[in-house]
């Protein structure tokens, strides 16, 4: 407590510094006097008296000083001094310091926005009351343990031989449920399901739209303890099978839609042509507890689900028990564990679950399991939402942060060599400062804090830099399949700043701590004597951080080097069908109610008309779209072989218009393509892929074959064979594909994909596609529309990201190591000037010189290569090894590239030019100033 | 009179000195707690006057003394200093250690004693 005393007494005393300077000499002052009082009054003289006072006193300034230690805090002022000194060093060398405050910046900027991206994908915790209280409920079983169906995301770590699910059936939750309520003694005060639902059709205003929303159990709200902003939110009296339907909207949705009008309470939404009353909008910060980047923008009551989605019903009904799509979170008493909470809900789980599975399928599966296969619950944290998306980014953004974080290094390197040569350059006044009796100790923190004063300087700078780069690395989220989950919003706070702080200082630290250490070392006589030469340790210590630097940036660059190759090569694959001036988009008519007849109904007339729209060459569609990420696949059956005994055969499907060959330009091969007659009164027929017949059918005849299909015990017979096309994405290699005819699978088509070959710019006709769908049906919304080219790119998003991420630093790095070179060897030329007089004096030519310095660059550069070499060659040993298991971001990285090794001879050598022109670019200013040496000068000077 | 060698204030005496000087006399200005010093100690003790000011400044930081600014005497304005309750608590604890501290090196020094 004292101390706390003292402390304050000390701050005070800092800043009443003159009024209390004054006091005290005030009181030095009476003192003086009155002793001098006493003394005359005891007869001495007044000059006597006063000598006699002051000796008796003692010495006045001394005093004066260690009072004025005691009173306020003399390391403040010392380190208030430091700065000033530090800010006058800085404006000294403007260039120098602007230089080292950009590169500064940009590395900390850098890193700063990829740290926003960590704390939004992995760090943020959802803005609930207490998230730390919120837990997620996810199971794991042996493999014989089955489940009847799953639809969702789970990424579940799990061990071989193990199956694992972050999902659940409603009645098994609902049995969870009923345990967790009936007892007052649970370590859970709430337990809640919810699960996403994509593709919704709203209607708000004129135009219909696919939006995203959600279904919850009544307690969702309660149990995260939000409260709406406006109106009310859903409740367990709401979550009942004949309940008014109700839906809440997400606060973005009610912005952007409603203008955020308060008075929406109470009026109808249509969603898939059910109407549905506003109850309640959700506070702002809050993006429900899904995965991250998915917005529901509405949310309702798990009870209306099979309302909404009809046949395409998760939730179940009592003949049909739905499947496992539910998450399940819970909140914990204060004090509960999570291992109290998993152990409270794993035996009603378990009962539940097993009476869940459905009955063995294969001959040979047992219909009981063992106990140690008993599906069991697991407890994770829930307090930042649904992990396992996060989960799957958290290596490529640990790999970008690294990346990044090199970037840093080096200018990190390229400051530290700065500070080395100015600190060099000082050497003298600092030596003498020594000898006089200074502290290390106190010279190293002056030196120090100059450096501090950089890093933080491009700190603050970086911070705006950072802002710019959060905007570019927000144009990588918004692409479905790109580096980063899509939606994720990335703010700059508080976090994210104290992240910024720390890193300034640290790289301020880094930087400064070896140039401090170097210059106040204890060699005082050398440094003294010359004038100011250097040789030895500093400069080496310089080439060597040189050379590391070159050895970053080539690997950079190399990289680069490798992902634009790939992107190039990706870009030319042939596809097998032509993807020039293809309009294609998608209409969901099942959303809407359409089926059987009226659903083959619509299409036909949507094509009456899209045949005849002027601009269109030929319309057609297919289920799934191309290079799109899509896949559909079913195992079957060849003939001869019967269900539980063969082995299992999968392919992918496609279903099809008549026309859909020649529109998309596929030729065919053998046998003939569909026609009208090809419907459900006839035969059911399909045609193979060429990969198909290679696959199945290398020496037999493949047309008349019948293969049948388990998913509806359907037997189609093969009419023909097309040349194989791409169809997940350009890299896939092709699989093995049949496409059936469109009017023989009523059942499956209730999602299209349109394609429109067109005569001239695709994206000319958007407007009158809408038109002609609206015409037909205005509640019907046109998705996604676009060129197949545009779409096919969009599929590259990774690839691209990749290249463009891997170019951008390792340019900044070749800059910077650039920068690095140019500097090193200018200072080493300004040493030398003596050197280059005496070999001009003695006959060396113009370009003798030149070549001296250029050859001392390039020799830098070169042992930057090898270096690179080395661990480049170490890298793909190490990929082309088991070393890195296949989940890893180095092995997922290195199956990125397409079409190029690692090893690349022609983009090895591409960078290794790149790198040698830019140094030679570095080299020449130097050598051209080593160059104009006059020896007459340079030989006079001392 | 022979005067012995002067001996120097030990640190940590001259808080005592101070403390109970100000507790036997009252409120004092610097100066007259540095003259009761010397004629107490019998002008024995080498202080340089000065120095009793920064042990009055860590006295006053730990508020065991504290300050008013007023006139003295002989009519010159000057600093008083006197002790606070807390102060007085300070004072019973250091002379209670001290008169231990001398007793224990008493016994030490006279071993005899049993």
């Amino acid at each position: 407590m004292t101390r706390l005393f003292i402390f304050w007494s000390r701050l005070r005393g800092l800043f009443l510094k003159s009024k209390l300077e004054d006091e005290m000499s005030a009181e030095m002052q009476s003192h003086l006097e009155m002793q001098i009082d006493d003394l005359v009054r005891q007869g001495m003289s007044p000059e006597e008296a006063r000598y006699v006072a002051l000796r008796k006193f003692g010495g006045v300034d001394q005093l004066k000083e260690t009072y004025r230690d005691s009173r306020t805090l003399p390391w403040i002022e010392t380190f208030f001094r430091d700065l000033r000194y530090g800010f006058r060093m800085l404006r000294r060398s403007p260039g120098m310091t602007a230089v080292a405050i950009l590169s500064l910046a940009l590395g900390i900027g850098a890193n700063t926005a990829l740290f926003s991206v960590v704390d939004a994908v992995l760090l943020k915790t959802l803005p609930v009351q207490h998230p730390e209280q919120l837990v997620i409920f996810e199971w794991k079983s042996g493999r014989p343990f089955r489940t009847s169906g799953m639809s969702g995301t789970s990424n579940v770590d799990i061990a071989p031989g193990e199956r694992g699910l972050s999902l659940f059936r409603y009645d098994v939750f609902q049995e969870m449920q009923k345990t967790q309520a009936g007892s007052t003694e649970s370590p859970l005060s709430d337990l809640f399901a919810f699960a996403p639902v994509s593709d919704i059709t709203a209607r708000v205003g004129n135009e219909p739209e696919v939006i995203n929303g959600q279904a919850v159990s009544g307690n969702y709200y309660q149990g995260l303890r939000v409260n709406p902003i406006v109106g009310r939110m859903i409740t367990v009296d709401d979550d009942k099978q004949n309940a008014a339907p109700v839906v809440m909207l997400s606060n973005q949705f009610w912005e952007e839609r409603f203008a955020g009008n308060p008075f929406v309470i109470g009026q109808q939404l249509s969603l898939n042509q059910h109407s549905y009353t506003i109850i309640g909008v959700t506070p702002p910060a809050f993006n429900g507890t899904l995965q991250v980047g998915y917005h529901p923008d509405v949310t309702i009551p798990l009870a209306l689900e099979p309302q909404l989605r009809g046949e395409q019903s998760r939730l179940g009904t009592t003949s049909e028990p739905g499947v496992w799509w539910l998450n399940v979170m819970g909140r914990l008493k204060p004090g509960a564990t999570q291992e109290q909470a998993r152990e409270s809900l794993n035996t009603a789980f378990q009962t539940s679950a097993l009476a869940a599975m459905p009955p063995p399928r294969k001959a040979n599966q047992p219909a009981q399991i063992e106990p140690k296969d008993y599906p069991r619950l697991i407890v994770e944290a829930g307090d930042r939402g649904m992990l396992d998306r996060r989960k799957s980014y958290a290596p490529t953004i640990y790999g970008l942060f690294i990346v990044v974080a090199l970037v840093l290094l080096i200018a990190c390197v390229n400051l530290a060599n700065l500070l080395l040569a100015r600190a060099a350059v000082r050497g003298p006044e600092i030596k003498i400062r020594l000898a006089v009796g200074a502290g290390r100790w106190r010279l190293i923190r002056q030196l120090l804090t100059e450096s501090l004063l950089l890093a933080t300087l491009g700190g603050i700078v970086g911070v705006l830099f950072a802002f710019w780069f959060k905007g570019a690395l927000s144009a990588f989220t918004d692409d479905n399949n790109g580096l980063l989950p899509s939606g994720v919003e990335l703010t700059l706070n508080w976090r994210v700043l104290g992240f910024t702080l720390a890193l300034s200082l640290l790289t301020g630290l880094l930087f400064g701590l070896a140039p401090a250490w170097r210059a106040t070392s204890l060699d005082l006589n050398s440094t003294l004597k010359q004038s100011g030469r250097t040789t030895g340790g500093r400069s080496r210590l310089s080439k060597g951080l040189l050379v590391v630097q070159v050895a970053v940036s080539s690997l950079l660059l190399v990289g680069a080097g490798l992902f634009i190759r790939t992107l190039y090569n990706l870009q030319r694959v042939n596809l097998g069908f032509n993807q020039e001036n293809l309009l294609v988009f998608a209409v969901q008519p099942e959303l809407n109610g359409y089926k059987d007849e009226q659903l083959l109904r619509l299409y036909q007339q949507l094509f009456d008309r899209f045949d005849h729209l002027p601009g269109v060459r030929s319309a057609t569609f297919g289920k799934v779209q191309l290079i799109a990420h899509e896949n559909w696949f079913f195992d079957f059956l060849l003939p001869g072989e019967v269900e539980g005994t063969a082995p299992e055969h999968d392919t992918m499907l496609q279903v099809i218009r008549e026309n859909y060959f020649r529109t998309m330009e596929i030729p065919l091969l053998r046998g003939r393509e569909f026609t009208a007659q090809d419907d459900d009164h006839a035969p059911a027929v399909a045609i193979a892929s060429q990969t198909f017949q290679k696959q199945f059918f290398p020496n037999e005849e493949i047309l008349g074959k019948r293969v049948t299909f388990n998913y509806r015990k359907r037997l189609v017979e093969i009419v023909g064979v097309v040349a194989d096309t791409k169809y997940q994405s350009q890299r896939k290699e092709i699989e093995p594909l049949l496409y059936t005819p469109w009017r023989q699978e009523a059942t499956e088509i209730g999602v299209m994909n349109f394609a429109l070959r067109t005569v001239n710019d695709p994206t000319a006709l958007t407007a009158q596609v809408r038109e002609v769908v609206r015409d037909l049906d205005n509640n019907l919304p046109v998705t996604e529309i676009g060129t197949q080219s545009a779409r096919s790119e969009k599929t590259l998003a990774q690839e691209r990201t990749y290249a463009r991420l891997f170019s951008f630093f390792g340019a900044l790095a070749l800059v910077l190591a650039g920068i690095g070179l140019f500097g090193v060897l200018a200072y080493s030329v300004s040493q030398r000037t003596q050197e280059i007089g005496v070999r001009m004096a003695f006959g060396a030519q113009v370009w003798n010189v030149i070549s001296m310095v250029v050859w001392q660059g390039m020799r830098l550069v070169l042992g930057g290569l090898s270096i690179s070499a080395l661990v480049g060659y170490v890298l793909v040993r190490l990929l082309n090894s088991k070393y890195f298991g296949p989940d890893t971001w180095q092995q997922r990285m290195k199956q990125q590239l397409y079409g190029v090794t690692m090893s690349d001879p022609l983009t090895l050598i591409v960078i290794a030019l790149l790198l040698a022109l830019v140094a030679l670019l570095a080299c020449w200013l130097p050598a051209r100033r080593a160059a104009k040496v006059d020896p007459l000068v340079a030989l006079r000077y001392e | 009179m022979v005067r012995d060698s002067k001996h120097e204030v030990l640190p940590g005496t001259l808080n005592l000195l101070i403390l109970k000087t100000l507790d036997t006399l009252g409120p004092l200005h610097g100066y007259g707690i540095a003259r009761r010093i010397e004629q107490v100690s019998g002008d024995l003790l080498e202080l340089n006057q000065g120095t009793i000011y920064p042990a009055l400044l860590k006295l006053e930081q730990m508020r065991w003394i504290k300050t008013k600014w007023g006139t003295s005497e002989n009519n010159r304005s000057a600093k008083y200093y006197s002790i606070t309750p807390a102060g007085k608590k300070q004072l019973a604890k250091e002379e209670e250690e001290w008169e231990r501290t001398s007793a224990i090196v008493t016994r030490f020094l006279n071993p005899a004693e049993k």
